[in-house]
């Protein structure tokens, strides 16, 4: 996990009026699984289209291994795509399907059997090789659309959307798969999703995207406890996000109520935002915590309750392992190091950033 | 769901009465001769040299048409199906539009393009170029076929195309094929249906036509479609013409049937 | 950046050859000169002439009836049937599916043919209606195989929701199902319509008499030259739907854009409904409400009428106008291009015509099969205007004079181009001369074409001796390569235009095509030729036989006779008539009134019998097909 393997400087494209991508830096480092995460147009797509070759940016550069392929064909780069609806060839057998790159670089017939054993084994197909495309589930479909690109040895495979036909419990056991799948084949795995579940799950690396900006990369762990900005926190999973201002250093002023905290160098005074995640909140009697508040809907999720909970005309959500039954009076309780302050958006770019899709 | 089934009566009954039946009368009119009695001889008349040599020309002259017509629709289709979406209209605009303008008066008109005067020919002699001498030749014919004919190639062939998914041709490039390689390992394989549906279109009427031989090979050809018209409308002997009908029918579901099992064939192994 | 360009031009190739015929149709329509061949100036006469000209009008109105029709009647058998298949089991939906292709994959002539000889099994006259019935048939498939797959599309459970929610299955059809498959069911009601409207093959095997739409007539019109005014009528068609299609389909993007930038104003919207429905719908309300005013005019209801069957151009439409004025008779006119062609019509029975016009060898052959009835010669004194020496002429095929009144008269000769054609020209020989190579003209027409080689050879064109007809096959076939084409009246166009330097052609044809380009010149020539009369007849199933007796005195009264000479221009036997023409030259012209005296070898044509007919058939195949 050490050198670049990918590199894209200063990237930017537009179709007609609407900038897709605005000057994008962004690299990968080899054996990566990254995820590319974010809504629909947020422009984690397009940076897959020109990594494959299908798209050539307006500004900037790809750089792969040292060299610059930013208008090479993609028949010509050493990676492979598995597209999102699996884009098999319905007028071949899974065999030739997944021969088709093969016999395309020429090689012998019995390294083309052995590839095509050894994928569909990789992928707990065996046997499907004289089977259609059109008689294969969605899950299996998937499957040899991996299958057909890792034959390929790429260096990177490029997966776009390619669990989002598929149903949860299959979206399940997909997951599992293609992490299992890096781990046997050692390449690198760039992968685009708007579903953040998926992209905590598998990645090593997560970039959160929107409308044409990278707005965080970090490990799952990160992205998820220390979210940069308030898309970010509301994108990843479920956050209460208030406006509030920072009095000074370790302290936060949250709807009239001072928090402790354990950020240093906002200034005093200044406006932010913090995020706080519902599990994250305790409830307490009324007087024993910071803020009091009515619990006003409670919902039984399995794992936990999921309650709101008015206090200081904010609706706090919140989950715990304990029940209040709507009406219970109580107090809302936060330890310092659960609060992430975020800085303000300043400019208009970013504040387009909070826009929800 | 029993009186849903019903709503097909009217058809069948019409279909019945209109399609099949009279297919039978011309058989019967075809197995029969002046007095009534049992024949083969209509349906021999086909091996007169006369006959079977408009035959030969017809299938020559319509084997071309359709050559050409797959040739000059297939780019057309490609260039058409990349184009933004939402033109779909325009384009089947583009080729219907021309329909109503009278076909024959369409057909006609190609005389005055091509005549030895015609305007072709002085806007040839106007640039110095050597004269187009093709009018009341099999070329005119192929020409009138082609034109008349093209719009049933291109449409079903870009209706075909447009279907093909994007990521279906990317995927092809990503996996290291050429331009040349996708197209001839998945575009066009993928557009045999339209292409089979096109060939359709354009053989059989180009292969039983009487009207584009009578008005662009100044009666010199005599085509298959030409020698039944003549047996009907001027020789009055319907029998003959019923009998080189059924004849000419048979052959087209033959040619059909040989088109269709070529396309199931092309299936082929993985190696 | 080279590829863009390169496809540019290709689609602009395509373009061009798709659309070089429209245009030159368009600009025909504009031309002062009445045949295509030549550019006489710009004019818009043929528009003004196209509304008087009621033929023309009324093809028109029978076409764009018989296409709304059948395209209405095939939508709803059509959707009806999709419906009804979508629901079906395999085993059924394959044999529905079968049946709707038996007529997208037949060949158009068979199934033309075919129903034909239906129609006539079953003694349906045929007409407006069978052709109607011919539309309905091959437009159905196509109505079917465009709702068929937006019924594949439609989400089944809406159907069933809306009749959860306690609509009947037809509401829940009409509310639910209906509205997903209406583009389907539109487009292929155009598909039908367009086809219908295109259609030639079908409708010229179902038609009848008295009935044409724009394609049969304009096929008649091709060998005796297309009259402007339905190159006109073509452009409005065209413009008209041009302008339609551009309005359906361009103004919504429009006002897209109107609306993404003022927000949405009502007024663009009141807009986009009249220019999508209303006028669409109210141009289709004139066409058709037109249709119906003009079938109305042509009222063929009326007892009192007559059906005519004529050669191509062989009247002064003027005269027919006054005849029906006069006599209050309604006449149904039809033309034909050959006697063969016209024989069949007569001797199947099929149409009651009431009185024809076939030549001389025709009425000989109708005679000996009693297919004519005989004139009642008290219901014409006009009969004294006409000539006695062509009475006797008459004689060779009607003996007794009995069944026919002569019309018109003329010889078959040669008429050569003087600047293309040096020599003098005094024998049928100039028509096998390597020089004229790809400029001879002739005759489509078996008699006429072997009459050519028979002469030349020396032998009668009544010749049956197999051995002289074998020589003149040969002759003919020798000539074949020669020849640029073998056509009917196109002679004249071709001649004038400039485009062949000799043809074979009438008499009366050559006065005209004088008139028209000075450099033509017409000669019998020495080894002798055909000398033909066309004469009125009344077949056997004459339904008005007294209308037409009345007709064909009307036809020798003088002063008709003569509006019908100067408009045809073939010799006429109506003595009184000739003395009424006014210019010298034409009333002693050479061509059009021969001193017969001088010629010894001229013959009529005879009626050779089935058997020789056959041959010459089987002959003529043989040159044909060569």
């Amino acid at each position: 996990m050490s050198n670049k393997l990918i590199d894209l400087i200063d990237i930017s494209k537009s179709y007609g009026m609407q900038t897709v991508l605005d000057e994008l830096n962004l690299y990968i480092r080899e054996n990566e699984f990254l995820t590319l995460l974010g809504p629909s147009g947020c422009g984690k797509t397009t940076t897959l289209r020109i990594l494959g070759g299908f798209e050539t940016p307006d500004k900037g550069h790809v750089i792969f291994n040292g060299q610059d392929i930013t208008d090479l064909p993609p028949n010509k780069r050493q990676l492979n795509t598995v597209f999102q609806k699996y884009a098999l060839f319905t007028h071949m057998n899974i065999a030739e399907n997944i021969a088709f790159g093969l016999k395309i670089k020429n090689k012998s017939k019995q390294y083309i059997y052995d590839k095509i054993k050894y994928a569909l084994k990789l992928v707990n197909l065996d046997g499907f090789e004289n089977r259609m495309p059109d008689s294969l589930s969605g899950g299996q479909q998937q499957r040899i659309a991996i299958a057909r690109a890792i034959v390929n040895e790429p260096k990177v495979l490029l997966l776009d959307e390619p669990l989002g036909a598929l149903d949860l419990k299959m979206r399940q056991d997909m997951q599992y798969e293609l992490i299992r799948l890096k781990n046997e084949l050692g390449i690198t795995f760039l992968y685009v999703t708007h579903d953040q579940e998926e992209a905590l799950t598998m990645s090593d690396t997560i970039v959160v995207m929107n409308q044409g900006y990278i707005q965080q990369i970090g490990t799952p762990e990160k992205i998820y406890n220390e979210p940069e900005n308030a898309f970010v926190a509301d994108f990843i999973g479920e956050s209460n996000i208030i406006s509030a201002t920072m009095v000074e250093d370790r302290l936060v002023k949250i709807l009239g109520v001072n928090f402790a905290c354990v950020d240093e160098g906002f200034g005093q005074n200044q406006p932010v935002d913090v995020v706080i995640r519902p599990e994250d909140i305790d409830l307490l009697k009324p007087g024993e915590g910071s803020i009091d508040g009515v619990v006003t809907h409670m919902i039984f999720k399995g794992v936990h309750y999921e309650m709101e909970v008015m206090a200081n005309n904010y609706e706090w959500l919140i989950h715990s392992t304990d029940m209040f039954s709507v009406g219970t009076e109580v107090s809302i309780h936060v330890d310092p190091f659960d609060i992430q302050i975020m800085k303000k958006p300043e400019s208009e770019d970013e504040e387009a950033v909070n826009i929800e899709e | 769901m029993k009186n849903k089934r019903m709503l097909a009566g009217p058809y069948l009954f019409w279909a019945v009465s209109f399609v099949v039946i009279p297919l039978l009368v011309i058989v019967y009119y075809a197995f029969t001769s002046d007095d009534g009695s049992f024949t083969f001889a209509n349906l021999a008349q086909i091996t007169t040299p006369e006959n079977l040599k408009a035959l030969g020309m017809s299938i020559l002259l319509s084997f071309l048409s359709t050559v050409f017509c797959l040739l000059l629709a297939y780019p057309l289709a490609m260039i058409l199906s990349q184009k933004k979406v939402n033109q779909t209209s325009f384009v089947v605009l583009i080729f219907i539009l021309p329909m109503w303008m009278n076909f024959l008066l369409r057909t006609l008109a190609w005389q005055t393009l091509l005549e030895k005067n015609g305007v072709i020919n002085s806007v040839l002699s106007f640039l110095h170029l050597p004269a187009l001498e093709i009018i009341n030749t099999p070329y005119a014919i192929v020409l009138g076929m082609v034109y008349n004919f093209l719009p049933f190639m291109v449409l079903p062939i870009y209706n075909v195309l447009i279907k093909i998914d994007n990521n279906v041709i990317n995927a092809a490039r990503d996996l290291g094929a050429n331009p040349v390689q996708t197209f001839l390992k998945v575009i066009f394989p993928l557009s045999i249906p339209g292409v089979i549906s096109g060939i359709t279109m354009v053989f059989v009427p180009a292969l039983t036509t009487f009207v584009i031989s009578d008005l662009l090979g100044g009666g010199k050809i005599l085509l298959i479609g030409n020698v039944i018209e003549q047996s009907f409308k001027q020789n009055s002997n319907w029998h003959v013409g019923s009998g080189l009908s059924l004849v000419l029918m048979v052959f087209i579901i033959a040619s059909m049937a040989l088109v269709a099992k070529y396309d199931n064939e092309d299936g082929g192994a993985a190696f | 950046m080279i590829r863009k360009y390169l496809q540019k031009i290709y689609l602009a190739l395509i373009f061009i050859l798709l659309y070089a015929p429209i245009v030159t149709l368009i600009v025909l329509s504009f031309n002062q000169s009445k045949t295509r061949a030549k550019w006489g100036g710009f004019t818009l006469k043929w528009y003004r002439e196209l509304f008087r000209n009621e033929q023309i009008m009324s093809a028109f109105y029978t076409t764009l009836i018989i296409a709304f029709v059948s395209a209405a009647i095939a939508t709803i058998i059509g959707t009806a049937a999709a419906i009804a298949i979508q629901g079906m089991k395999q085993k059924w939906k394959t044999m529905y599916m079968g049946l709707t292709n038996i007529p997208m994959m037949n060949a158009e002539i068979v199934m033309g043919v075919s129903l034909m000889l239906l129609f006539i099994a079953f003694h349906m006259t045929l007409g407006f209606g069978t052709i109607l019935i011919a539309h309905i048939t091959f437009n159905i498939p196509y109505v079917i195989l465009s709702v068929a797959p937006k019924l594949k599309q439609t989400n089944r459970y809406t159907y069933e929701a809306a009749l959860d929610l306690g609509a009947s299955p037809v509401r829940a059809f009409f509310k639910v199902v209906f509205p997903d498959i209406v583009p389907g069911v539109l487009s292929g009601f155009m598909l039908a319509f367009t086809m219908s409207l295109d259609d030639f093959v079908i409708t010229h095997f179902t038609k009848g008499p008295g009935i044409d739409t724009l394609s049969t007539k304009i096929y008649t019109e091709v060998r005796k030259g297309i009259k402007p005014e339905i190159y006109a009528l073509s452009t409005i068609m065209f413009v008209t739907v041009l302008v339609l299609l551009i309005l359906v389909n361009y103004s919504p993007k429009e006002d897209e854009e109107a609306a993404a930038r003022k927000k949405v104003r009502r007024p663009s919207k009141v807009k986009k409904i009249i220019i999508r429905r209303v006028l669409p719908v109210t141009i289709c309300i004139v066409f058709i409400g037109g249709g119906f005013y003009y079938a109305k005019e042509s009222d063929v209801l009326n007892d009192e009428k007559l059906v005519v069957y004529n050669w191509g151009e062989y009247i002064d439409p003027e005269v027919l106008t006054i005849f029906e004025k006069e006599t209050g008779i309604d006449v149904i006119y039809e033309e034909f291009e050959t006697n063969e062609i016209l024989y069949p019509k007569i001797s199947s029975g099929a149409i009651a015509y009431d009185v024809i016009c076939p030549s001389d060898y025709m009425i000989q052959r109708m005679i000996k099969n009693d297919l004519l009835s005989e004139i009642d010669f008290d219901n014409i004194p006009n009969l004294k205007n006409i000539g006695k020496q062509y009475l006797e002429q008459s004689r060779q095929f009607d003996p007794e004079n009995k069944y026919s009144v002569p019309y018109c008269w003329g010889t078959v000769g040669i008429l050569y181009n003087k600047t293309m054609v040096d020599e003098p020209v005094d024998s049928w020989s100039i028509l096998w001369d390597e020089k004229y190579k790809d400029s001879i003209l002739m005759q489509d027409s078996v008699r006429d074409a072997f009459g050519v080689a028979l002469k030349y050879l020396g032998y009668s064109l009544n010749s049956t001796d197999l051995d002289e007809l074998t020589e003149a096959k040969n002759l003919l076939i020798e000539q074949k390569p020669l020849v640029q084409a073998y056509v009917i009246d196109q002679v004249r166009d071709k001649m004038i235009g400039n485009e062949a330097a000799i043809g074979v052609i009438y008499s009366g044809e050559a006065i005209y095509t004088q008139k028209e380009n000075s450099n033509l010149e017409y000669v019998i020539p020495k080894e002798g030729s055909n000398i033909w009369i066309d004469s009125w007849v009344i077949p056997k199933n004459a339904e008005h036989k007294e209308n037409a007796e009345k007709f064909i005195n009307f036809l020798c009264r003088p002063d008709i006779a003569l509006m019908n000479f100067d408009y045809i221009t073939y010799s006429t036997p109506n003595e009184a008539a000739r003395e009424l023409i006014e210019d010298d030259d034409i009333r002693n012209s050479k061509i059009a009134f021969p001193d017969l005296s001088k010629y010894d070898n001229l013959e009529t044509f005879q009626y050779l019998g089935t058997e020789a007919d056959q041959t010459y058939g089987d002959l003529w195949n043989k040159v044909k097909s060569s």
